[in-house]
């Protein structure tokens, strides 16, 4: 008992160190006059121009998302229903409309976080992240994205809002979203990365977010490229569901060469003719035919395959997405 | 031991800790609303509402422009409803005129039977940073205008589309030309009384062979105009004044994923693209809290909610291109009025 009031001190302390070291208007209720708003927005405009810079549009075959860049190198923080996959191949657009090439990482389908790697060469504009998940309920944010789809007249989307409600894998806020935003970045006030948009909730203001901590988590398994969980953000390709095109046999030479040619596969796209010799698939040399469909068979849908093969004394590579079977 | 426990769990009673924001803190509502009182008297003055006389619900919000009772708001909103009353602070006006229309940037001027309003202040420009607040018109009550807080949210810029004029009519190429397919009802090509397999040879005295260049002849439309159609029906030619009419009018808008997220016809306006100029702001407005001032922390009125866009965009008439054509649709009012 003798001890209390120091128990109480310290506590005291550890709680509010850190609500010290937050801007004011954070530690209030709600903002008691147009200066304390006029606060809100000084410290936003300061923010602005870097993390409109990062901020980056997705452009997945016929859908658009939203992205961060997060890293000089080019690691970007999205959306796993966004991503859709691992090792896809993206591009991004900056504000001002410039391109770049990039692919997929990893991605949690329980969780919807995912990650991409830029791969043209950087450097390139990147946020800070909030790496101690230091953010309150009550806590003024802002939203980026590409509301709709890229707008180089329009540019990138601003929304201001609080930090309504908190739950573990999830982080809610009364910034409003569209399609287009998911995948874009939530910003503490300062500018820090806090979450990424995911979804929107029956109500108008209910705006849903994953925050950093999830990232976090399985940050390593999403940087090596791999998919996580069996949640409904994401599906993954079905092993053996990849479709090329091509039906082989062995020659009298014990070549594997292509007898009939599915008309528009994507074996058929990528140039590859009736009579060719396969030569190896994913950078390894075909023993025989099983060892083909076998290597096939682990394949699933807008999954790559890299197949080498020799047509009329010519030698082609190339690498080839699978599609659904007809 | 004990002691402490306790203690953390009192602490983790208190707000700061709780896993969910009041809801009276949260943006939209009382707080913030409170904190934005000084913004609210120039809301109070400076915005009108309409009411539609059959349900007496509110469906418009006008900008004050004059003592007199000169107050602006949407065209394309106004024209729907057909007999309206309007509120200013707490007084109520029923003798109300449409003294002009401007169809580019969707305005109407109309006119109240009244004296000693207090206009809105006019901002010295629309060039406002990203993020800067700005406040429009929230709910209203009979007597009190309550405002609503947003942010500039993207780049100053026109929005294409034109007013989009159509002629109702689906098109295709033929070796021949171009040969009507089908006709929208009450369109302007039904009124003229084109018809299904009409092949047209002339538009304005142009010939026209390619369904492309023909839309483009049509593009360039802007105000609602009639065309002149020369078309063969068997071995017949007839020319004809076909009459124009907005896509929005006639199909209403074209409705994306997006758009039903923001909750379809009833929060979108009608009318949202083909804006000469706007800036950009992400309050939460639907088609009904268009028409009234865009305000600035100073109470300077720096647009005109022009369009609910979106759930996240809305757009409003820039305070220098509204002054431009308001002093045109003034001199048209008093033009007409001398007729």
């Amino acid at each position: 008992m003798i001890f209390r009031p120091h128990w109480i001190l310290l506590l005291a302390l550890s709680i509010l160190s850190p609500l010290l070291a937050r801007p004011y208007f954070n530690n209030l209720e709600a903002p008691e006059s147009l200066e304390d708003l006029k606060k809100i927005q000084e410290a936003l405009q300061v923010s602005l121009p870097k993390t409109r810079a990062a901020t980056v549009c997705l452009e997945i075959g016929e859908g658009s998302g939203s992205g961060v860049i997060i890293s000089e190198d080019g690691l970007v923080l999205t959306a796993a229903h966004v991503s859709g996959g691992v090792d896809k191949e993206i591009t991004m657009v900056l504000e001002d409309g410039r391109k770049l090439k990039g692919r997929s990482l990893g991605l949690n389908s329980e969780t919807d976080a995912a990650m991409l790697q830029i791969t043209d060469p950087g450097p390139f504009p990147f946020v800070e992240v909030d790496m101690d998940d230091s953010f309150k309920l009550g806590d003024w944010v802002f939203a980026l994205g590409h509301s709709g789809g890229f707008d180089k007249e329009r540019g990138v989307n601003v929304r201001i809002g609080r930090m309504v409600r908190q739950a573990d894998s999830t982080v809610q806020s009364d910034c409003m979203l569209i399609g287009g935003d998911s995948g874009g970045p939530l910003f503490d006030i300062e500018g820090k990365l806090i979450a990424i948009h995911s979804r929107v909730g029956a109500s108008k203001e209910e705006s849903m977010h994953v925050p950093i901590r999830e990232f976090q988590r399985s940050w390593e398994e999403m940087s090596k490229g791999e998919f996580l969980g069996e949640g409904g953000f994401a599906k993954k390709p079905e092993p053996g569901s990849g479709f090329l095109g091509v039906m082989v046999e062995e020659n009298e030479k014990g070549e594997i060469e292509v007898k009939e040619l599915f008309s528009k596969s994507v074996a058929e796209k990528a140039g590859i003719k009736v009579g060719a010799i396969l030569l190896e698939i994913d950078g390894k040399a075909l023993a025989n035919k099983d060892s083909f469909y076998e290597a096939l068979s682990t394949k699933g849908v807008e999954e790559f395959v890299l197949i080498r093969w020799s047509f009329q004394e010519e030698v082609f590579e190339k690498k080839i997405e699978l599609v659904e079977r007809p | 031991m004990r002691v402490t426990i306790f203690f953390l769990s009192a602490l983790l009673g208190l707000p700061i800790f709780a896993n969910s924001l009041p809801s009276e803190q949260r943006k939209n509502n009382k707080l913030v609303q409170a904190a934005l009182s000084p913004v609210q008297l120039s809301l109070q003055s400076g915005s009108a509402v309409f009411y539609n006389d059959s349900d007496r619900k509110p469906f418009l919000y006008g900008t004050v422009v004059s003592p007199d009772g000169y107050i602006l708001t949407k065209a394309s909103e106004l024209e729907l409803v057909e007999e309206f009353h309007v509120r200013i602070d707490e007084e109520r006006y029923r003798e109300l005129k449409v003294v002009a229309i401007d169809t580019v940037w969707d305005l109407a001027l109309v006119k109240a039977e009244a004296t000693e309003l207090t206009p809105v202040v006019w901002a010295p420009s629309s060039d406002l940073a990203h993020g800067t607040w700005v406040v429009s018109n929230g709910a209203t009550e009979r007597r009190y205008r309550r405002p609503r807080p947003g942010i500039i949210s993207a780049n100053k810029r026109a929005i294409s589309g034109g007013t989009q004029m159509v002629l109702g009519v689906g098109l295709k190429d033929t070796d021949e030309g171009i040969v009507i397919t089908s006709i929208t009802e009450g369109s302007g090509a039904e009124k003229a009384k084109l018809q299904k397999g009409d092949l047209i040879i002339k538009v304005d005295d142009q010939d026209s062979k390619k369904r492309e260049d023909f839309v483009e002849l049509i593009k360039e439309k802007t105000a609602e105009d009639s065309i002149e159609l020369v078309v063969k029906r068997d071995e017949e030619t007839l020319t004809l004044d076909v009459e124009l009419t907005s896509r929005y009018k006639l199909y209403g808008g074209s409705k994306s994923r997006n758009d039903q997220m923001s909750g379809g016809d009833n929060h979108i306006s009608r009318r949202r693209t083909g804006f000469p100029m706007v800036i950009q702001h992400e309050t939460q407005l639907t088609r009904r809290s268009v028409g009234g001032p865009l305000l600035t922390f100073d109470g300077e009125c720096v647009g005109l909610n022009i369009a609910a866009v979106n759930r996240v965009e809305v757009y409003a008439v820039p305070v220098e291109n509204l002054l431009e054509v308001l002093s045109e649709m003034m001199e048209e009012a008093e033009a007409n009025g001398k007729n």
